[in-house]
């Protein structure tokens, strides 16, 4: 009996000594930067000076003006809803073709991973040249048709288009990953049986597969929404958020107000909005996975 | 597995589809490794639909005026130690998140995710602050202790461990186990896989990790490869038979990791990753 008690009074410790080295990184680089971050949005500063001036709500004021703002936050929802529900959609497409595709399931795997595995800075490099306005690959096949291809990244009807593309390619891929792990999860007997009452491939799909995949299309929301909030490095490459703000986004705009106008204040402040913006978006998909949840115990 | 046949009309029909697609998605790639081998020619140069002539000049360059080898080991050795770090921290708390009761549970856990929500562009100044005060810009350590703890890492593992069935853990319980028994002997064998699988996706995600390298890491010597690769940018003119060599260099390290491990990567997703 009392080593028993013994051991229960250590499992009360367990849980806090196992989450501790987490916890401290936590506390010194989020915790501590969380913070400084939003005294750093009501101060004024260039990086380099000693003097941080504390200027109270200047910057946010400031922020708010500016229309620059209020497109590069327009922008960063467009970008998020235009990528994210086309790469679910051909995410669970290719997934449910490559696993019906037999012997040859493991190669497409393979090669359609493939643009998740580059890295975003080569591919964005990459898809700049294939962009080219005169004698880019991508206009050079449409020349072959007859058709004028536009100047992608620099005609402000299609640079942002072009950015959504890259990132459709790339999150496509990765939810196709994402949905074949769910589709493994799916009990097969209902397919069997579902045939056997005569239901269609559409159909099966469409009364079977695509609901039971319910907590899957969640996951793959949330991960893929938290993404595309954060895009910056094929802006960054492609664009530098051109032509006329076109594709200007939120981090950006963060990005650019520290390093390239050293006005650490009004960055800070646009990055707490961001922060706000975003923590909104996934506290409110968290609940919805935490209902789920509930729901399949 | 025959799961989704029932969709498919006609298998050849598919398999022309599949491949329309793999050529789409693989454009950027192969074209990448074609033109590295490319030659630039004075009027349509690269821009053409095939390369003018086959030469390794990019190559040549990369390697004689770069210390090219210098940042594989950089990037390798940062990717690796990482990765180990970030697994190894996120196991004991994805654990504790899985398995013990203590309160704050919710809110601690609610936190990660937090931590995972907020974009490090966002932070980035205020950690290069914290980093300066520790003295560690231009080190190894200046860009990997900042994100040693991962909220990604932890959310993962604690899907893992969720789905470990609850029979295994009682009977292990019934033999006496206590915790770090059965978190040794069940739970790190039973998701090894999947952990296999979370240090491939950290692994390849640091080794293309850009803009924290990019502020901490400002020696030469001391760089890794993505950040290195813009140095064939300088001046505005991007000198692109060495961009592309070198990207090519950085890139296929990885694509064959990836393909080395295709099998383990996708089963370790699957058997327990995403069961919702």
């Amino acid at each position: 009996m009392t080593s028993l008690k013994k051991q229960v009074s250590l499992n009360w410790l367990l849980p806090f000594l196992f989450l501790a080295p987490a916890f401290i990184l936590y506390a010194v680089f989020f915790i501590v930067p969380v913070f400084y971050a939003g005294f750093l949005s009501f101060a004024q500063w260039n990086l380099i000076s000693p003097n941080i001036e504390f200027i109270g709500l200047e910057n946010y004021k400031n922020l708010f003006e500016d229309s620059i703002f209020w497109i590069s936050l327009w922008n960063t929802c467009i970008y998020a809803v235009a990528t994210v529900f086309p790469s679910m959609a051909i995410g669970i497409l290719l997934a449910v073709f490559i696993e019906a595709s037999g012997k040859s399931k493991s190669f497409f795997r393979t090669v359609f991973f493939m643009p998740v595995v580059a890295s975003i800075a080569v591919t964005a490099l990459v898809w700049m040249l294939l962009m080219s306005p005169n004698n880019g690959y991508i206009n050079s096949v449409l020349k072959i048709f007859g058709i004028k291809g536009p100047n992608w990244l620099n005609d402000p009807q299609w640079a942002m288009l072009s950015i959504i593309f890259v990132g459709v390619w790339r999150t496509s891929c990765y939810n196709m990953v994402l949905y074949i792990a769910g589709l493994k999860g799916l009990d097969r007997q209902l397919f069997e049986s579902a045939k056997i009452d005569g239901a269609g491939p559409v159909k099966s799909f469409l009364y079977i597969t695509f609901p039971l995949l319910g907590p899957v299309n969640l996951f793959v929301l949330v991960v893929s929404l938290i993404q595309s909030f954060q895009v910056f490095t094929t802006i960054n490459i492609m664009t530098h958020g051109g032509p006329n703000n076109a594709t200007n986004v939120l981090v950006y705009q963060v990005w650019q107000e520290a390093f390239q106008f050293f006005d650490i204040g009004r960055s800070s402040a646009a990055a707490i909005v961001m922060f706000f913006l975003v923590l909104a978006v996934a506290i409110f998909q968290i609940h919805l996975i935490e209902r789920n949840e509930k729901h399949s115990d | 597995m025959k799961l989704h046949t029932g969709l498919v009309l006609n298998k050849v029909t598919l398999l022309i589809l599949l491949g329309f697609c793999s050529f789409i998605v693989l454009l950027p790639i192969i074209w990448m490794i074609i033109f590295s081998f490319g030659e630039t020619s004075k009027n349509s140069g690269l821009l053409s639909l095939i390369p003018q002539n086959i030469s390794l000049k990019g190559y040549i360059q990369v390697f004689k005026t770069t210390p090219f080898l210098r940042w594989l080991q950089n990037s390798l050795f940062v990717a690796v130690v990482q990765t180990f770090l970030q697994v190894f921290i996120g196991f004991f708390a994805a654990y504790a998140f899985t398995r013990l009761k203590f309160p704050g549970r919710t809110i601690l856990f609610y936190f990660v995710l937090a931590t995972m929500v907020i974009p490090t562009q966002a932070l980035m100044i205020p950690t290069f602050v914290t980093i300066n005060f520790f003295n560690m810009i231009n080190t190894f350590a200046g860009v990997i202790v900042p994100y040693i703890a991962s909220g990604y890492a932890i959310f993962l593992l604690r899907q893992y461990f969720m789905g470990v069935p609850q029979a295994l853990v009682d009977a292990a319980r019934v033999d006496g186990c206590g915790e770090l028994r059965t978190m040794w002997h069940i739970y790190f064998p039973v998701s090894l896989p999947s952990i296999g699988a979370l240090a491939i996706i950290l692994f390849v995600s640091h080794w293309n990790e850009y803009y924290w390298p990019l502020l901490v890491l400002t020696d030469e010597k001391i760089m890794t490869l993505p950040i290195a690769l813009v140095r064939f940018r300088n001046e505005g003119i991007i000198e692109w038979m060495p961009t592309l060599a070198a990207s090519t260099m950085a890139t296929l390290p990885v694509i064959l990791l990836f393909i080395l491990t295709q099998k383990s990567f996708v089963e370790g997703f699957t058997s327990s990753g995403i069961k919702g």
